[in-house]
């Protein structure tokens, strides 16, 4: 008699799944640096942006740099603070949290063309470097033109953030894990195998008393 | 509804593994061998219903279902529910492992609480039964976000605040379960009466 309400009741958990495989109850942050300012965006996994929510940046030692508040669609955006890697805290109320981290190498190579922090390959500045082949014919049509090495080099890297900045977000967003058919179908076969060790357990006791 | 990892301070957590701890023992003690599939199956659709999501507001709220799960299991409520979110926390990343204990105790307290209210007025006539299903799928919701509320109030220490975002942002939530609850309930009494509970 018990398998007519159960095979309602698993029909009932085929309809929600299906009902919404991709939405839940979990926050992420994905941040990609462009140019010196860092982009943040936030949402629930199910696609909704997280409005007003807390962000806060800490360096590696746990220290809080800045923070603000997401904007309607999500974003929230700051100059880099300092050259390290930073931390990012998003705080969506209700013990809702998610976390990014920037890596130093990231932060560091993708900021401008400072003099402050010359990238390591700017050292043959004045005089060319007849080992690199490549570089100088690289460099011949540059000069061409009229501009210098380092203009040159400020000018590619703000097209190719420019461009690049699809793919960064692109990236980022791969990088959740939405929950799909096959974790869904997993977890109730894990259910089900637990289910058959503890009939085993008792089975076996019943059996011994 | 889960509480994620790094939101609460180190006793919250550990008093919420402690009361996790005892409820699953009492659970499975007073699991028996005939209540064992049902359990697995609540289990199983709790474990799915948080994929189900309602959005509210700036926050977006997902079905929880703790209401009919106490009602049905009782005190077997709390080792169903700790399975479903570990099972939550490792496949789907919702809440966490070391939130595991405070989540199971949000969730599964209120189905218990619920069960311990509503299990006898569930084999009486068919309208305060009805109405009783409903109470049940809707307190065990709301019971949880107070505890939401309760286990944030000590990283945040604005109780009313919390409590009342949690609360109003899961009424419509409330209002579902209660209505699932009851058509669970209708539909059991009338396909297999011997499922619930006080029938046994």
């Amino acid at each position: 008699m018990h398998s007519r309400p159960r095979s309602i009741v698993i029909a009932l958990i085929i309809f929600f799944s299906l009902a919404g495989p991709a939405a839940a109850h979990k926050v992420m942050v994905f941040a990609w640096v462009s140019g010196n300012t860092i982009h943040t965006e936030s949402k629930f996994s199910g696609g909704r942006k997280v409005k007003a929510g807390k962000i806060e940046v800490f360096d590696p030692q746990g220290k809080l740099l800045l923070s603000g508040k997401t904007n309607e669609q999500g974003e929230f955006s700051f100059p880099i603070p300092q050259p390290s890697a930073l931390k990012i805290v998003l705080d969506a109320g209700m013990g809702h949290r998610g976390e990014w981290t920037i890596s130093r190498d990231e932060v560091v190579n993708a900021g401008p063309a400072d003099p402050a922090t010359p990238p390591a390959d700017n050292t043959g500045d004045g005089k060319p470097v007849p080992a690199a082949a490549v570089q100088t014919a690289a460099r011949a049509p540059a000069t061409a033109t009229g501009l210098s090495t380092e203009e040159l080099q400020r000018v590619l890297e703000k097209a190719l953030d420019r461009k690049l900045e699809p793919v960064y977000r692109m990236l980022a967003e791969a990088k959740e894990h939405k929950p799909t058919m096959t974790d869904v179908i997993g977890g109730i076969g894990y259910i089900i195998g637990l289910v058959g060790l503890a009939a085993y357990m008792q089975a076996r006791r019943q059996r011994k008393s | 509804m889960h509480i994620s990892e790094g939101v609460l301070a180190g006793p919250v957590l550990f008093s919420g593994m402690a009361v996790a701890a005892a409820g699953t023992a009492i659970g499975i003690k007073k699991l028996d061998f005939d209540q064992l599939a049902q359990a697995g199956i609540l289990s199983a659709a709790f474990f799915v219903a948080s994929l189900v999501h309602v959005p509210v507001g700036p926050s977006s709220v997902h079905l929880i279902l703790n209401g009919i799960v106490g009602l049905l299991l009782g005190w077997a409520a709390f080792p169903s529910i700790m399975v479903a979110l570990l099972l939550q926390s490792i496949i789907f990343q919702f809440g966490g492992l070391t939130t595991l204990g405070v989540n199971t105790v949000i969730m599964a307290l209120p189905a218990v609480i619920c069960y311990y209210l509503f299990a006898p007025l569930i084999n009486k006539k068919s309208s305060i039964a009805m109405a009783a299903a409903f109470a049940c799928g809707f307190l065990a919701v709301f019971m949880s976000a107070l505890l939401v509320g309760v286990s944030l109030y000590f990283s945040e220490k604005n109780f009313f605040e919390v409590a009342t975002l949690v609360v109003t942002a899961h009424l419509p939530v409330m209002l579902i379960e209660g209505i699932i609850t009851v058509f669970c309930i209708s539909f059991i009494k009338k396909v297999s009466p011997e499922m619930l509970p006080g029938a046994r």
